[in-house]
């Protein structure tokens, strides 16, 4: 069997407007688990859970209901925490510290000694990119450096389990390929990840198993090839073509047509007749640059599956 | 555990160093305490009086609106700017982290009630008065107050905003302070004014206690100036601070406990 690392059953979270007292379900039963040395990629759109999940794990918010395990301990556990880094949605720490301080503050939490502390900060200042701010108070950070020295303090312990919630979001695309090298680092040192994101690319390059939220309910869970069907939706077909040629009969029954300064892209259906599609190219004196075929996307499936959670919802609201 | 707890004084100590205020609230308490010198000449042959009632004074007054100020913004600032999911995700349990936050105050009072002192001290000793045992237990007692004050703005800020906290604080330090003459007035009331009256007094602190000059204790009148309180009563209030800190504290540690930082 394999080793669960985190175990949420029937997670359920309702608030209550402060007025009127009117209820709201952030979370409406959610159950997962997730393997020791996994990759897990939580999805979704705003609002629909990710973040309440995630501090509920992390004993920020008390559940209404369900339960949840953290290696093997009943959440909120502080001896599960120990073995926890954490990195929080848009982390916001003490600007008048220095990125050594902070480390040192997140050692002196751990219980580490003063020398092991000291060792661990400068390891991980350097491996987040950090070393030339060392002098610099927090305050003078920019995101993209704030995420970085959130990074370094989720790992100060070592954990076994890293927990990330939102690690990409606000970074320029270097940034984000850096957080994803280092959470690929962190699988390969036989860590779990659980890391919650909007960008969908993302997810799909390195999660080894993903589960999209919507409206506070678990909507898939698998790993990518599991969710996304691979039958073809289409062929993505891309010619070079003259101006000045009639590309009506081309696009004619066609989707995501695009044409550029001597290039024409459109999309035909799964079904359509492809040679028949290239010898009107050909006769029109178009070369042919690509054609792929176009699988369904974890995008697409994401798309689907939380207007589908939206419609359900919906309904319900329009019984109440 | 220890580790934990004064991992979070030592940064409270750090921000709270930061706030501009406070070097204010200090520039202030050395003005009056040279205006005190003035004031002492412009009085006839009173001006050690003048400048141990402005000295302790200025330590109580100054030192316990300090302590509500720093009580009701540090820990609310803390959930407010949301530092604390960085720190309460970590091993540490809630209750830790508001005895932290109460320890990391109460360096800061003692530090500030100790420059409010030795500013009244100088004051003294440059009048040509001695430093007496009165004046010492005085600031002793001065002390206690504001570590009450202090543990009355952390119970209020676990549960409330900085301003409802403020003004709660406030209220309860200044009812504390009068206790003796509101029950004086209320035994005049009638008998549901009076039950209600004792109840409400219940639960406020006799902060009066930390002041007692120009009170009777112990069927005599005390005075900083003349005969004052001894080491006992001084042992005997900062009993009655300790408990009511210990009170509040674990009622401020249990609220802390059940609130959910989203």
């Amino acid at each position: 069997m394999a080793d669960i690392v985190i175990d949420v059953r029937e997670l359920r979270k309702t608030y209550r407007t402060p007025f009127r007292r009117k209820k709201v379900e952030a979370l409406r039963g959610i159950s997962f688990k997730v393997e020791r040395g996994h990759i897990f990629g939580f999805v979704g759109p705003n609002g629909a859970g990710k973040t309440t999940t995630i501090r509920t794990l992390m004993g920020l918010i008390r559940p209404s209901g369900g339960t949840a395990t953290i290696l093997g301990h009943q959440i909120p556990s502080r001896i599960a925490r120990s073995h926890v880094g954490f990195l929080p949605e848009s982390p916001y720490f003490y600007d008048y510290l220095t990125i050594g301080e902070l480390l040192d503050l997140a050692g002196r939490l751990f219980g580490m000694p003063s020398a092991a502390r000291k060792k661990r900060a400068d390891e991980l200042i350097e491996r987040v990119g950090l070393d030339r701010a060392r002098a610099q108070s927090l305050k003078k950070f920019s995101k993209g450096m704030l995420q970085r020295a959130g990074l370094a303090q989720a790992l100060m312990n070592d954990p076994q389990l890293v927990v990330l919630d939102e690690p990409t979001s606000g970074l320029d695309p270097i940034g984000r390929k850096e957080v994803r090298d280092l959470i690929l680092e962190l699988r390969d040192q036989g860590k779990t990840v659980f890391f919650s994101s909007h960008i969908l690319t993302d997810i799909e390059a390195i999660a080894d198993r993903v589960a999209i939220v919507a409206r506070g309910s678990l909507q898939s869970l698998g790993t990518p090839a599991e969710l996304v069907k691979r039958t073809v939706l289409g062929i993505d077909v891309k010619i070079r073509i003259a101006d000045d040629v009639d590309i009506a009969t081309l696009t004619d029954g066609g989707s995501h047509v695009r044409r550029t300064a001597g290039e024409l892209a459109v999309t035909l259906s799964a079904d359509a007749d492809l040679d028949a599609w290239l010898e009107l190219a050909h006769r029109a004196g178009a070369k042919i640059v690509s054609i792929e075929p176009r699988h369904e996307t974890l995008e697409d499936l994401f798309m689907r599956q939380v207007a589908s959670a939206d419609a359900s919802a919906g309904a319900t609201d329009g019984r109440v | 555990m220890l580790g934990r707890i004064w991992a979070i004084a030592l940064n409270t100590f750090r921000e709270a160093a930061r706030i501009r205020v406070l070097y204010g609230i200090i520039v202030l308490v050395v003005g009056a305490n040279l205006a005190a010198i003035v004031l002492g000449q412009m009085s006839i042959h009173e001006e050690q009086r003048v400048a141990r009632d402005i000295g302790l004074a200025g330590i109580s007054l100054f030192g316990s609106l300090t302590a509500i100020f720093l009580g009701v913004f540090l820990l609310y600032t803390e959930v407010q700017r949301r530092t604390i999911h960085a720190i309460v995700s970590k091993p540490i349990e809630r209750w830790e982290f508001v005895i932290g936050k109460y320890l990391g105050m109460v360096v800061v009072l003692t530090i500030l009630v100790a420059l409010f002192g030795l500013a009244m001290c100088g004051m003294l000793t440059w009048q040509g008065v001695g430093i007496s045992g009165a004046v010492v237990k005085a600031i002793v007692l001065a002390w206690f107050e504001v570590l009450t004050v202090a543990a009355i703005a952390i119970f209020f800020s676990s549960f409330s905003t900085p301003f409802l906290s403020g003004i709660f604080a406030l209220a309860m330090w200044a009812l504390g302070r009068v206790t003796p003459d509101i029950q004086a007035a209320i035994d005049r009331g009638t008998p549901w004014i009076r039950t209600t009256a004792r109840i409400a007094l219940e639960l406020v602190p006799d902060v009066h206690l930390f002041s007692p000059s120009g009170r009777m204790v112990e069927g005599a009148v005390v005075s900083v100036h003349a005969d004052f309180i001894t080491w006992g009563y001084v042992g005997l209030s900062s009993l009655h601070a300790l408990g009511w800190i210990i009170g509040l504290l674990a009622f401020a540690c249990l609220l802390f406990q059940r609130r959910d930082f989203a």
